[in-house]
């Protein structure tokens, strides 16, 4: 079929589905993507009206998580007496997923919400195919069968589709919204379980401590410190970020590298159970650094200890939000 | 001809020399990205480069600052003043659109009567060599806001890449000085200046944003409360990239950083951004700006209203870098073209 | 070129409980060198950044007046991080100050008026810098007829008692305290700022009133000022930001173009209706 075929066929009827709901006036307001004011880009949008359903496109750089948008409440998102509006989101996999773990979380109600369930192929990895062309400008980006086709002033080149996007991407299992809820519309899937052999971490996991550690700190080296990636991910909803307390001061916000692993790792700590492995973080991130090692990891150590995988089951409590006396305390406790 | 040539294999003559008597920053590529850092040999420095990820403001306005040292000692503290202002600091290949931004800093930190002393003497000792931009990117808009991809103005030493070489012109007397002391440099001939002059057009022809600056500190001033904003800030995430990597953002932060054990410390600035939701918020809990709309608001008007209001100058320079690396593309472009459309729109009122 | 960010060191001469809910404390500082206080030249309105190096810096505004001479002083509440340690200095403790900053209240252009000058709480400590400026004898002479209107929640909130009794001794100014509700032997006036300063009614005739409180007190203070004909530029502010270079460079304090730390803190309410409302 192709890419550009099948961006072509969800693209139709995801606005099919979301003018429908537009004109029942089952939701107030539309949150999806429109284009980008530059090839490798698309931006946010919220819409309210039928006739600008049209604005509405998906493609494969459709990488910001729009479950950020709801959690914590933007006044553009209350109606005037500060209720709740009903909201309809562009969903692929991973947003949905979001959102399902935010109800689990208490931070929204499903019930204000319709996913528009889209069956994502996957997120474009701009920073690699920027770093691939070199000081290039790209002038346009298009698919052909299933090559990207990236095309500039004097050059064109092919990128093999499967291999240049995001690292969890690659490696996606739920990639539409799970049909966990009567939110759910479009293209859903069901989920009873996710089967994930994290085959894609056995070479980082055959690495010594001291090598993984290399590659990490390299990687997280070139921090800015800027927050593009805690303020892309929809659970970074916290009113007091740990960086920014001062009562007492946790850890340093500067750009050393002891305060940037810090930071990082202490972050990602917070995500696990949490993270739906959206790749926001990594995709928004000026400097390029990908943390996809790092969720993945975090996401097998909580499957084998905890068997939970975030943003799947409405019921099941997040292992951080939940205990049992059984539950094993070897990594803890020493055995008598 | 006073113009001289640099041929693209001297670089490292011209780098061995230089680093003798300046710390040599560069465009270097770390994990992918061009950043101007000290090139600690000629290798690294990358000749092919659009402009860097991080602006060189970076170079004299670091991410983290020292103010002063400082050591406690029961019931006394000294403190230990930088002694490292007067390093003479060199900047390669600076791009004229980030070497406009020097002047808004150094105007920014010279205003009033306190002045930045950390940032001026710095300045003062600091060499900028630039780079005319042949390859203009869509996003670039210098040329809306009186700059020009070959605009000399503000550099001592101007460089034009002529593809195997480098024309090197002397702007200022400090870059009259620099270049005379580099002797080996070849005659320009006038084929090489008209060649210059060839691409200073094309790159300026090349340019696809043209925006208006005219009339946006005119019509900001009044529409404080315009439902606009609203819609202006509705996607932004708060995140502050654009200010981190803006040339001309210098909002910052200070913490005393001790170590308690040895009974020492340092007071350091930090990068901080008005889009931070705690950049404003009070002891009390009383935040003016509470929300990302009156956040993203005061990021705009500071920079194409209060600037033209107190220095006569626009606090952007149009090198683009917040249209790029936006998360969410709220592009700065189409959020001047909608402030601009205001004034259209009351116009249209009165006439109907 | 002084380095604007190096505090001057002082050492804590006094600290002094100013009320009964033991969180206001005035402290007193004494230069450690003789040429750091000479070149400290502050007016009244003025505050100043002092850190406990090591720990951080506030804004504080200077509680004493430059008419009291060898030491300054501040009135400091405990409300935050640094703020606390403050409350826990002793005698002979260093403290660093970085100063004098913003613009002061303006001594010059109102000479020759009758000054009103109404505090609300804890914030009547540059009020107390700027009245005994006005009593000092060098400066009396200068100025009209001065009025002090000064409200707390209850009696024990008073700050600056020793420094009230005095001037409620004198014939050349006119002290009235008030309370928000009656309380057992206090003998002055009962009710909230505003209706006490409409019962007073002070005249606007060549007169400038100061305001500085809480903001609901500022808000129906200003609002009987207009009534007692008290035009915009007669009413002088106080405002209170975050701030954290307090000289206009790290820009967290601008309220419109203006920086809070450096066209202020004072503003008059002309001034202020001319701002952007994000304060």
């Amino acid at each position: 079929m192709g890419i550009e075929t099948d961006n072509q066929e969800i693209e139709k009827s995801m606005r099919e589905v979301a003018r429908n709901l537009l004109k029942e006036k089952e939701v107030d307001v539309i949150i999806g993507y429109s284009k980008g004011t530059f090839p490798l880009s698309t931006s946010p949008i919220m819409i309210k009206k039928e006739e600008e359903v049209d604005k509405l496109i998906w493609n494969n750089l459709c990488y910001v998580n729009l479950a950020k948008y709801l959690v914590p409440k933007i006044p553009q998102l209350l109606d005037p007496e500060g209720g709740d509006l009903k909201i309809g989101i562009v969903s692929k996999g991973c947003v949905g997923r979001a959102l399902v773990h935010l109800a689990v979380e208490k931070q929204l109600n499903l019930e204000n919400i319709k996913m528009i369930g889209i069956p994502c192929n996957g997120v474009v990895n701009r920073r690699r195919i920027e770093k691939d062309i070199g000081e290039k400008e790209v002038f346009e980006i298009s698919a052909s069968g299933n090559d990207l086709i990236v095309k500039g002033k004097d050059f064109e080149q092919k990128f093999p589709f499967d291999e240049y996007i995001n690292e969890l991407c690659k490696v996606c299992k739920v990639k539409s919204p799970p049909s966990v809820s009567e939110a759910c519309i479009g293209e859903c899937q069901e989920v009873p379980s996710i089967e994930d052999d994290f085959g894609d971490l056995s070479d980082y996991e055959s690495k010594t401590t001291e090598e993984k550690w290399q590659e990490i700190t390299d990687t997280l080296s070139v921090c800015t410190r800027c927050y593009a990636c805690r303020e892309a991910c929809p659970m970074c909803y916290c009113n007091l970020c740990f960086v920014d307390q001062n009562k007492p001061i946790w850890f340093g916000k500067t750009t050393d590298m002891s305060d940037i692993v810090i930071f990082h790792l202490v972050r990602a700590m917070h995500m696990a159970g949490r993270c739906v492995a959206c790749g926001a973080c990594s995709s928004v991130c000026p400097m390029g650094i990908d943390l996809n090692k790092i969720t993945r990891k975090l996401e097998k150590i909580v499957k084998e200890r905890y068997d939970f995988t975030s943003g799947i089951d409405t019921e099941k409590l997040p292992p951080m939000m939940d205990f049992e006396l059984e539950e094993a305390e070897e990594f803890m406790l020493e055995e008598d | 001809m006073e113009e001289k040539l640099l041929m693209k294999d001297q670089i490292a003559k011209l780098y061995d020399e230089l680093a003798k008597d300046y710390s040599f920053f560069a465009p270097i590529k770390e994990k992918g990205n061009i950043v101007f850092k000290k090139a600690s040999n000629p290798e690294e420095i990358e000749l092919d480069y659009f402009n860097s990820k991080v602006p060189p403001k970076e170079v004299l306005f670091p991410k983290m600052e020292v103010l002063f040292e400082y050591s406690l000692d029961e019931k006394d503290v000294e403190i230990k003043e930088r002694t490292d202002l007067d390093e003479k600091r060199l900047i390669f290949g600076i791009r004229p659109c980030d070497a406009h931004s020097f002047v808004l800093l150094e105007n920014f930190f010279d205003f009033g009567e306190f002045k930045d002393e950390i940032f001026l003497k710095k300045r003062e000792n600091t060499t900028l060599i630039g780079m005319g931009c042949n390859s203009p990117k869509s996003t670039c808009f210098c040329t809306s806001l009186e700059g020009h991809p070959f605009q000399r103005d503000d550099l001592d030493v101007m460089l034009v890449d002529l593809g195997d070489k480098y024309l090197v012109e002397s702007v200022t007397e400090k870059g009259k000085e620099l270049v005379q002391k580099l002797s080996w440099l070849t005659e320009a001939t006038k084929a090489d200046v008209e060649k210059a002059q060839d691409l200073s057009i094309q790159a300026e022809e090349s340019f696809q944003t043209h925006l208006d600056f005219s009339n946006v500190a005119k019509t900001l001033d009044p529409n404080f409360d315009h439902p606009i904003w609203e819609e202006i800030s509705e996607i932004c995430i708060g995140c502050g990239t654009c200010s981190f990597l803006c040339p001309t953002c210098t909002c910052f932060d200070v913490i005393d950083e001790t170590d308690e054990y040895n009974n020492r410390g340092r007071r350091i600035r930090i990068w901080d951004t008005c889009q931070s939701c705690q950049y404003t918020l009070h002891t009390s809990g009383h935040n003016p700006r509470n929300s990302c709309i009156e956040r993203c608001r005061n990021r705009i008007l500071h920079k194409f209203s209060y600037y033209p209001t107190n220095y006569n100058l626009i606090g952007c320079v149009g090198c683009g870098r917040c249209v790029q690396l936006c998360p969410v593309n709220n592009d700065l472009r189409t959020i001047i073209e909608k402030i601009n459309k205001i004034e259209d729109k009351k116009e249209e009122k009165i006439s109907a | 070129m002084p380095n604007i960010y190096i505090p001057l060191l002082t050492r804590v001469k006094s600290v002094v409980k100013e009320n009964k809910a033991n969180d206001i404390k005035t402290i007193e500082l004494e230069f450690q060198k003789e040429e750091d206080y000479k070149n400290f030249n502050y007016i009244p309105g003025q505050f100043a950044e002092i850190s406990i190096i090591g720990k951080g810096e506030c804004p504080i505004g200077i509680a004493s007046s430059p008419t009291e001479e060898g030491t300054i002083k501040f009135t400091i509440k405990r409300m935050g991080t640094v703020t606390s340690v403050f409350h826990s200095r002793e005698e002979g403790d260093v403290v660093g100050v970085r100063g004098p900053c913003g613009n002061g209240w303006p001594i010059e252009e109102m000479k020759g008026k009758n000054i009103v000058v109404i505090g609300g709480g804890f914030a009547f400590s540059t009020l107390r810098s700027l009245v005994l400026y006005l009593l000092d004898e060098k400066y009396r002479k200068d100025y009209g007829d001065i009025t002090v209107i000064y409200g707390n929640r209850d009696p024990g909130e008073v700050l600056y008692q020793d420094v009230l009794e005095e001037w409620k001794k004198r014939d050349d100014i006119k002290v009235v305290l008030t309370i928000d509700r009656e309380a057992e032997g206090w003998t002055e006036k009962v009710g909230f700022v505003a209706p006490i300063v409409k019962e007073v009614a002070p005249s606007a005739d060549n007169a400038v009133a100061v305001v500085c409180g809480p903001p609901i007190m500022i808000k129906t203070t200003i609002a009987v000022l207009e009534e007692l004909n008290f035009k915009d530029d007669q009413i002088l502010n106080s405002l209170e930001m975050r701030m954290k270079c307090g000289v206009g460079k790290c820009g967290r304090c601008n309220i419109g173009n203006k920086y809070v730390c450096v066209d202020g803190p004072v503003f008059s309410l002309a001034e202020l209706k001319k701002m952007p409302s994000e304060y």
